[in-house]
């Protein structure tokens, strides 16, 4: 097809003529039609009305797709992702609803026409948290047929976990073994997600949108959705491809002399009246890795005195991570059959365990070229701290609370990027980007006056520290309780003080700490809250919201079992489980652990 | 009409017998604290809230309240202990105290670093073992110690068995320990008796500061008697103990820069028999807690009454109070304080082992496992052991084919017998930093490295194997007992101490200050030159805290009321 052009009679400048020549020739048709339906609706949407019967092409702008995108997510990403989608979706005439898979309905979903499937990978290969309701069901020898729907999987990951997208991959396979039809292939993406995403979902709608849809027809743009949505996801202005440079301002290392523990409180300063948060969110922190790593990762592959090589690798590079992706290129690159040999059976995985990149380097010694190992080296990702502050109460800046990672294994002491970086190589006035991560599923209840139970241990106390200070500056009335559990009392009582001026102040209305190894038996906090469990059903009969924070295996689950057996109240398991459920599905019961 | 008593009168007032808000406090999880009134009362329980002064400067800035713990006293009359007691307490010390045992100058234990949340559960461990911590402290009689080695003879057993029968009489009747800590429950006392809840012998006010008693055996004065408020002098007769020299009025406690305050050396008030001893111990408690000032805590003790109203008008109200006149005192003769270190042989035939223990502090160190060797020999049994009123340890009741073995797991650990000078084995500490609130500077963690400073000059001097007397404290209070040290060092301020002289070796006469505010660069200066002096110059015999007020280096002290006078200070 011939570039079209704008006759020169056309109502517009030379300049804008030709400026508007480009850009229709370069457009696709999808792009046109829209642009119709735009320029169509633009007056009628602003009242003016001057043009004549611009509504009669809108209608015949049919037909649209309806489109299910249906998410699973952890921390958010796939979430976001999700609603970004349901956004363009309309570009190409594909109607999307949102559904997150914490709330499916399974037989529902089986019987929708197109599907997209948002979902992330925790840990060693799990479901989300939320999730996992409902990716049960769906593998379950029950679950419903999925004939003719069609369907596309995105998978979110993290290389350095072994079972990379292992969640996405199977609930693919199952959709298909179930009878559903792959419109396209399923896409597995690392941290560095977004362009990745943002391409393939445009891709995917492409291939979901009306079979006529190329063709000029007209499309309907709705001026009002944007604002009428009001489960839309705000996008932050600060993101971890944005993000702001803060300053920090004050550092400190809560732990007293003594302790088996290294927290960090960090305060950072910001002049960025964009940068908000909620208590709950979380902050995103872009470290750097520590210099000595970086240069013993080029020492490995003899690029040892290549000084800006090695600033490099500390600012952008991921050079702790062993992923099988990595190992695969290095055996390509290098031709060697005995790294070539790590990805057979679970070579790898007895290879990597407490490994990390440089020990490949080491243990298998070749000279590469800055070029080439730079090409085996994924983008340095950010890392994610639950904010320890409220905006409101210090404007301007946000607190972490950061638990130091070290530990040493083969023959290395090893250090948490992040954590360390924050922990140890900065200092009060030096700068370090952040960016926020917004949480939908943790924060405060938006009446003040409803009470808060809410459980932590260690680095977990940190979203209350927030919780309460915004509690303070809001004036809420409710009542709040705190459980709070670390290994020492005397050393490890991150807060301290402040807790201490908030019972006195009647913000914390009461506390129960548990240490786990002041005393020969260990004591944790689901000990205190069974110890607590009367007076806890008081607080849920009136209305308490719920919340854990801190690890998972070490302990939200443990404070699972324990709230369902005192929600059980005398009653089997499987009844306090339902009620516990009954409390997660109206947002009373949230956790943020990890 | 205002009220001039001393601030702690209306707290035991107020406290209904020793309660207070302690039990509320306990249930306070957000903090290591109690109640500071509450401090004063816990004392009487046998324990002082402390913190570590080590890392009191970062812990506001790490959002942390100070490192709180609590040292908790046993009370144990007569200081014997079997060797399953010692298994239990040393089970204690791992558990909830910071490993370590520390003998005390009055011949107990404590342990240090018991955090709030382990105190109960730590009285309720020790009360399994049979023994409590009740009256340790606070204004009222606290542990009698007895001399130190009951089975060298029958006067010995005499002496243990009034220490435990005068510490029984004059316990606080108070149900608030065993309410408290025991959840009502009835520690086992050697009277056998339930408590009733008044306070007959105290009052609601107790005392109006601590009372200390001891019971002595000539001619061992290893329990310091002139430093204590009432004294029991055995004087024996063809092996038995006929009667008790009684004294009254000693203590060491004084305030820097208050000269209204000193330490004094007790009086001889006179002569009681056996069955009279825990009667006199009564009616001189009464008499103190009528008489004792009220008003001004720090001139409050026995000594003070003693001073104000005469050792005469006191006796005569104690003989009122008894009903019957004491006698007149007996000849005894005193030679040494301090324990004669090593082995030696019961009129039974049993052997007892005397074990310098550096400070009273029972731990391991990398190279000397005491704390572990302690626990063998336990474990072993068949010996007893007793705590010394000098921090050290007696390993008592040792059958004769034993010996070798105990002196071969006592090695095994690192463990000497007889420990380099006999100036060490002879020097005491108090425990001061880093746990002491009253602490001004180091003691415990210092006098180890200063003695082996003076070891240097006392190898020079041919003094190696000299007994002198070296006490450090790290404030006034006097635990150590630094006023009746040949030479005594009381701290001032961080690294300065006060250096007094010339007290007597067998603990009848007081030092006198003769150098202030001195740092370790100038003790050794000081001394130095006095110990070459009395290496070459003294008398046969005659003893260092002697030999200085003989060649005028110091004047005597001859009474507590002229402690601070005829001061001849150091030139400096």
């Amino acid at each position: 097809m011939a570039n079209p052009t704008l006759p020169k009679n056309a109502p517009f400048g030379p300049e804008d003529i030709d400026f508007l020549n480009k850009l229709v020739g370069r457009s696709t048709p999808m792009q046109r039609s829209w642009l119709s339906g735009f320029l169509a609706g633009l007056d009628a949407a602003q009242g003016l009305g001057g043009v004549q019967a611009a509504a009669a092409p809108v209608a015949a702008a049919k037909p649209r797709v309806p489109m299910t995108i249906l998410y699973g997510s952890e921390s958010g990403n796939a979430e976001a992702l999700a609603f970004k989608a349901k956004k363009v979706a309309s570009k190409f005439s594909v109607d999307a609803k949102v559904v997150d898979m914490a709330d499916a309905d399974l037989a529902q979903i089986a019987k929708v026409k197109n599907l997209a499937v948002y979902i992330s990978t925790w840990g060693e290969g799990d479901p989300p948290q939320r999730a996992v309701d409902f990716y049960k069901a769906l593998m379950a020898d029950d679950a419903p047929r999925f004939d003719g729907v069609r369907y596309a999987v995105l998978a979110l990951g993290d290389t350095a976990y072994v079972n990379f997208c292992e969640t996405g991959r199977r609930i693919d396979a199952r959709l298909e073994a179930l009878g559903g039809i792959r419109v396209v292939d399923r896409i597995e993406l690392d941290l560095d997600y977004q362009k990745g995403a943002q391409a393939w979902t445009d891709g995917m709608l492409a291939k979901f949108q009306p079979a006529d849809g190329g063709t000029a027809t007209v499309v309907h743009v709705d001026f009002k959705a944007s604002a009428a949505e009001g489960d839309d996801l705000e996008e932050p202005v600060y993101t971890s491809e944005n993000p702001c440079e803060a300053e920090v301002s004050a550092l400190v290392n809560l732990n007293g002399t003594g302790s088996t523990r290294e927290t960090y409180h960090v305060e950072f300063a910001f002049d960025a009246p964009e940068f908000t948060y909620e208590p709950g969110a979380a902050i995103g922190v872009l470290p750097e890795n520590d210099p000595a790593l970086a240069a013993d990762l080029a020492a490995a592959v003899g690029l040892g005195t290549d000084a800006g090589l090695v600033a490099k690798l500390a600012r952008q590079f991921d050079i702790t991570t062993l992923s099988r992706g990595t190992v695969d290129a290095f055996a390509k690159l290098t031709g060697r059959k005995d790294v070539a040999a790590l990805l057979e059976g679970d070579a790898l995985a007895r290879f990597s365990a407490d490994r990390q990149l440089v020990d490949l380097f080491e243990t298998y010694r070749e000279t590469l070229t800055a070029e080439q190992l730079l090409k085996l080296l994924r983008p340095l990702p950010g890392r994610l701290y639950s904010v320890a502050s409220s905006l409101k109460a210090h404007p301007g800046e946000a607190h972490l609370l950061v638990g130091a990672v070290r530990w040493a294994s083969h023959g290395r002491q090893r250090k948490g990027v992040a954590s360390t970086f924050l922990g140890e190589r900065r200092k009060s006035g030096d700068k370090v980007r952040i960016y926020v991560k917004p949480n939908r599923h943790f924060g405060l209840p938006a009446n003040g006056d409803t009470p808060i139970i809410m459980i932590g241990a260690g680095t977990g106390v940190a979203p209350y520290r927030g919780f309460i200070e915004d509690r303070v500056e809001t004036g809420a009335k409710g009542q709040s309780w705190l459980f709070f559990g670390e290994r020492n009392f005397t050393n490890d009582f991150l807060y301290q003080l402040e807790w201490q001026d908030h019972l006195a102040s009647g913000a914390l209305t009461r506390i129960d700490v548990a240490f786990s190894r002041d005393q020969p038996e260990k004591i944790y906090v689901q000990h205190r809250l069974w110890e607590r469990r009367d007076e806890i059903r008081g607080w849920i009969a009136d209305g308490a919201h719920l919340y854990v924070c801190g690890d998972e295996k070490g302990m939200a689950k443990d404070v699972d079992g324990t709230l369902a057996r005192i929600l059980a109240d005398g009653g089997d398991d499987a009844a306090g489980l339902a009620k516990l459920k009954d409390l997660t599905k109206s947002g009373r019961y949230q956790r943020d652990v990890y | 009409m205002s009220d001039t008593r001393s601030k702690n009168e209306s707290i035991k007032e107020k406290s209904r017998l020793l309660r207070g808000s302690i039990a509320e406090g306990l249930a306070h999880v957000e903090t290591g604290a109690i109640d500071e009134d509450d401090t004063q009362l816990l004392k009487f329980h046998g324990s002082y809230m402390q913190d570590d002064r080590d890392v009191r400067g970062e812990r506001a800035k790490k959002k942390l309240e100070k490192a709180f713990s609590f040292m908790i006293r046993l009370r144990l009359a007569g200081g014997n202990l079997t060797p399953e007691q010692w298994l239990k307490l040393d089970d204690i010390a791992g558990t909830y105290a910071n490993g370590t045992l520390r003998l005390t100058t009055r011949a107990t234990f404590q342990y240090h670093g018991v955090i709030k949340s382990n105190l109960k559960r730590t009285m309720q461990a020790i009360n399994a073992a049979c023994i409590d911590t009740i009256a340790a402290c606070g204004d009222v009689n606290r542990n009698v110690m007895s001399a130190a080695h009951p089975y060298l003879s029958k006067a010995h057993k005499s002496a243990e068995e009034l220490a435990k029968k005068i510490s029984d009489h004059l316990l606080p009747r108070t149900g608030a320990y065993h309410e408290i800590w025991l959840d009502g429950e009835q520690v086992v006392t050697s009277e056998g008796k339930s408590q009733p809840e008044s306070e007959p012998i105290y009052g609601t006010h107790y005392l109006p500061r601590k009372f200390k008693t001891v019971v002595a055996v000539p001619p061992d004065n290893d329990v310091d008697i002139f430093a204590h408020c009432l004294g029991f002098i055995a004087i024996v007769s063809k092996g038995d103990v006929v009667g008790w020299n009684v004294t009254v009025g000693g203590g060491m406690g004084m305030t820097h820069g208050e000269t209204d305050t000193f330490p004094r050396t007790a009086d001889l008030m006179g002569f009681c028999t056996p069955e009279q001893a825990v009667d006199v111990a009564e009616k001189v408690v009464t008499v103190q807690r009528d008489w004792g000032n009220r008003e001004v805590r720090k001139n409050a003790r026995l000594k003070y009454t003693i001073e104000t109203h005469g050792v005469d008008a006191f006796r005569a109200e104690v003989e009122k109070r008894l009903g019957y006149k004491l006698g007149a005192p007996r000849p005894f003769k005193f030679e040494r304080t301090g324990d004669r270190i090593g082995w030696a042989q019961g009129h039974d035939k049993k052997w007892h082992l005397t074990l310098y223990v550096e400070n009273g502090r029972v731990k391991d160190t990398s190279s000397r496992k005491l704390r572990t060797a302690l626990r063998e020999i336990a474990a072993t049994g068949g010996v007893d052991f007793v705590v010394t009123s000098n921090q050290n340890l007696v390993i008592a009741n040792v059958a004769a084919k034993q010996k070798a073995k105990i002196e071969a797991v006592l090695a095994g650990h690192g463990v000497e017998i007889a420990t380099s000078s006999a100036m060490r084995r002879n020097a005491m500490a108090c425990v001061a930093l880093p746990t002491c609130g009253l602490a001004l500077a180091e003691s415990e963690r210092y006098l180890p490295s200063l003695i082996t400073k003076f070891e240097d000059i006392l190898d020079a001097a041919g003094l190696r194997d000299d007994e002198i007397i070296v006490r450090m404290t790290g404030c006034p209070n006097g635990c150590a007992r630094p006023y009746l040290a040949e030479i005594g060092f009381v701290g001032r301020a961080p690294g300065l101490y006060n250096l007094y002289l010339g007290a007597a070796f067998d603990g009848t006469r007081l030092n006198k200050l003769y150098a202030q505010d001195v740092d370790e660069a100038r003790i050794l200066k000081l001394l130095e030159p006095l110990l070459k002096r009395y290496a070459k110059e003294r008398h046969d015999g005659e003893r260092f805290g002697d030999f200085v007020i003989r060649a005028g280096v110091i004047k005597a002290t001859t009474a507590g009321n002229t402690f601070h006078a005829d001061l001849a200070l150091a030139a400096e």
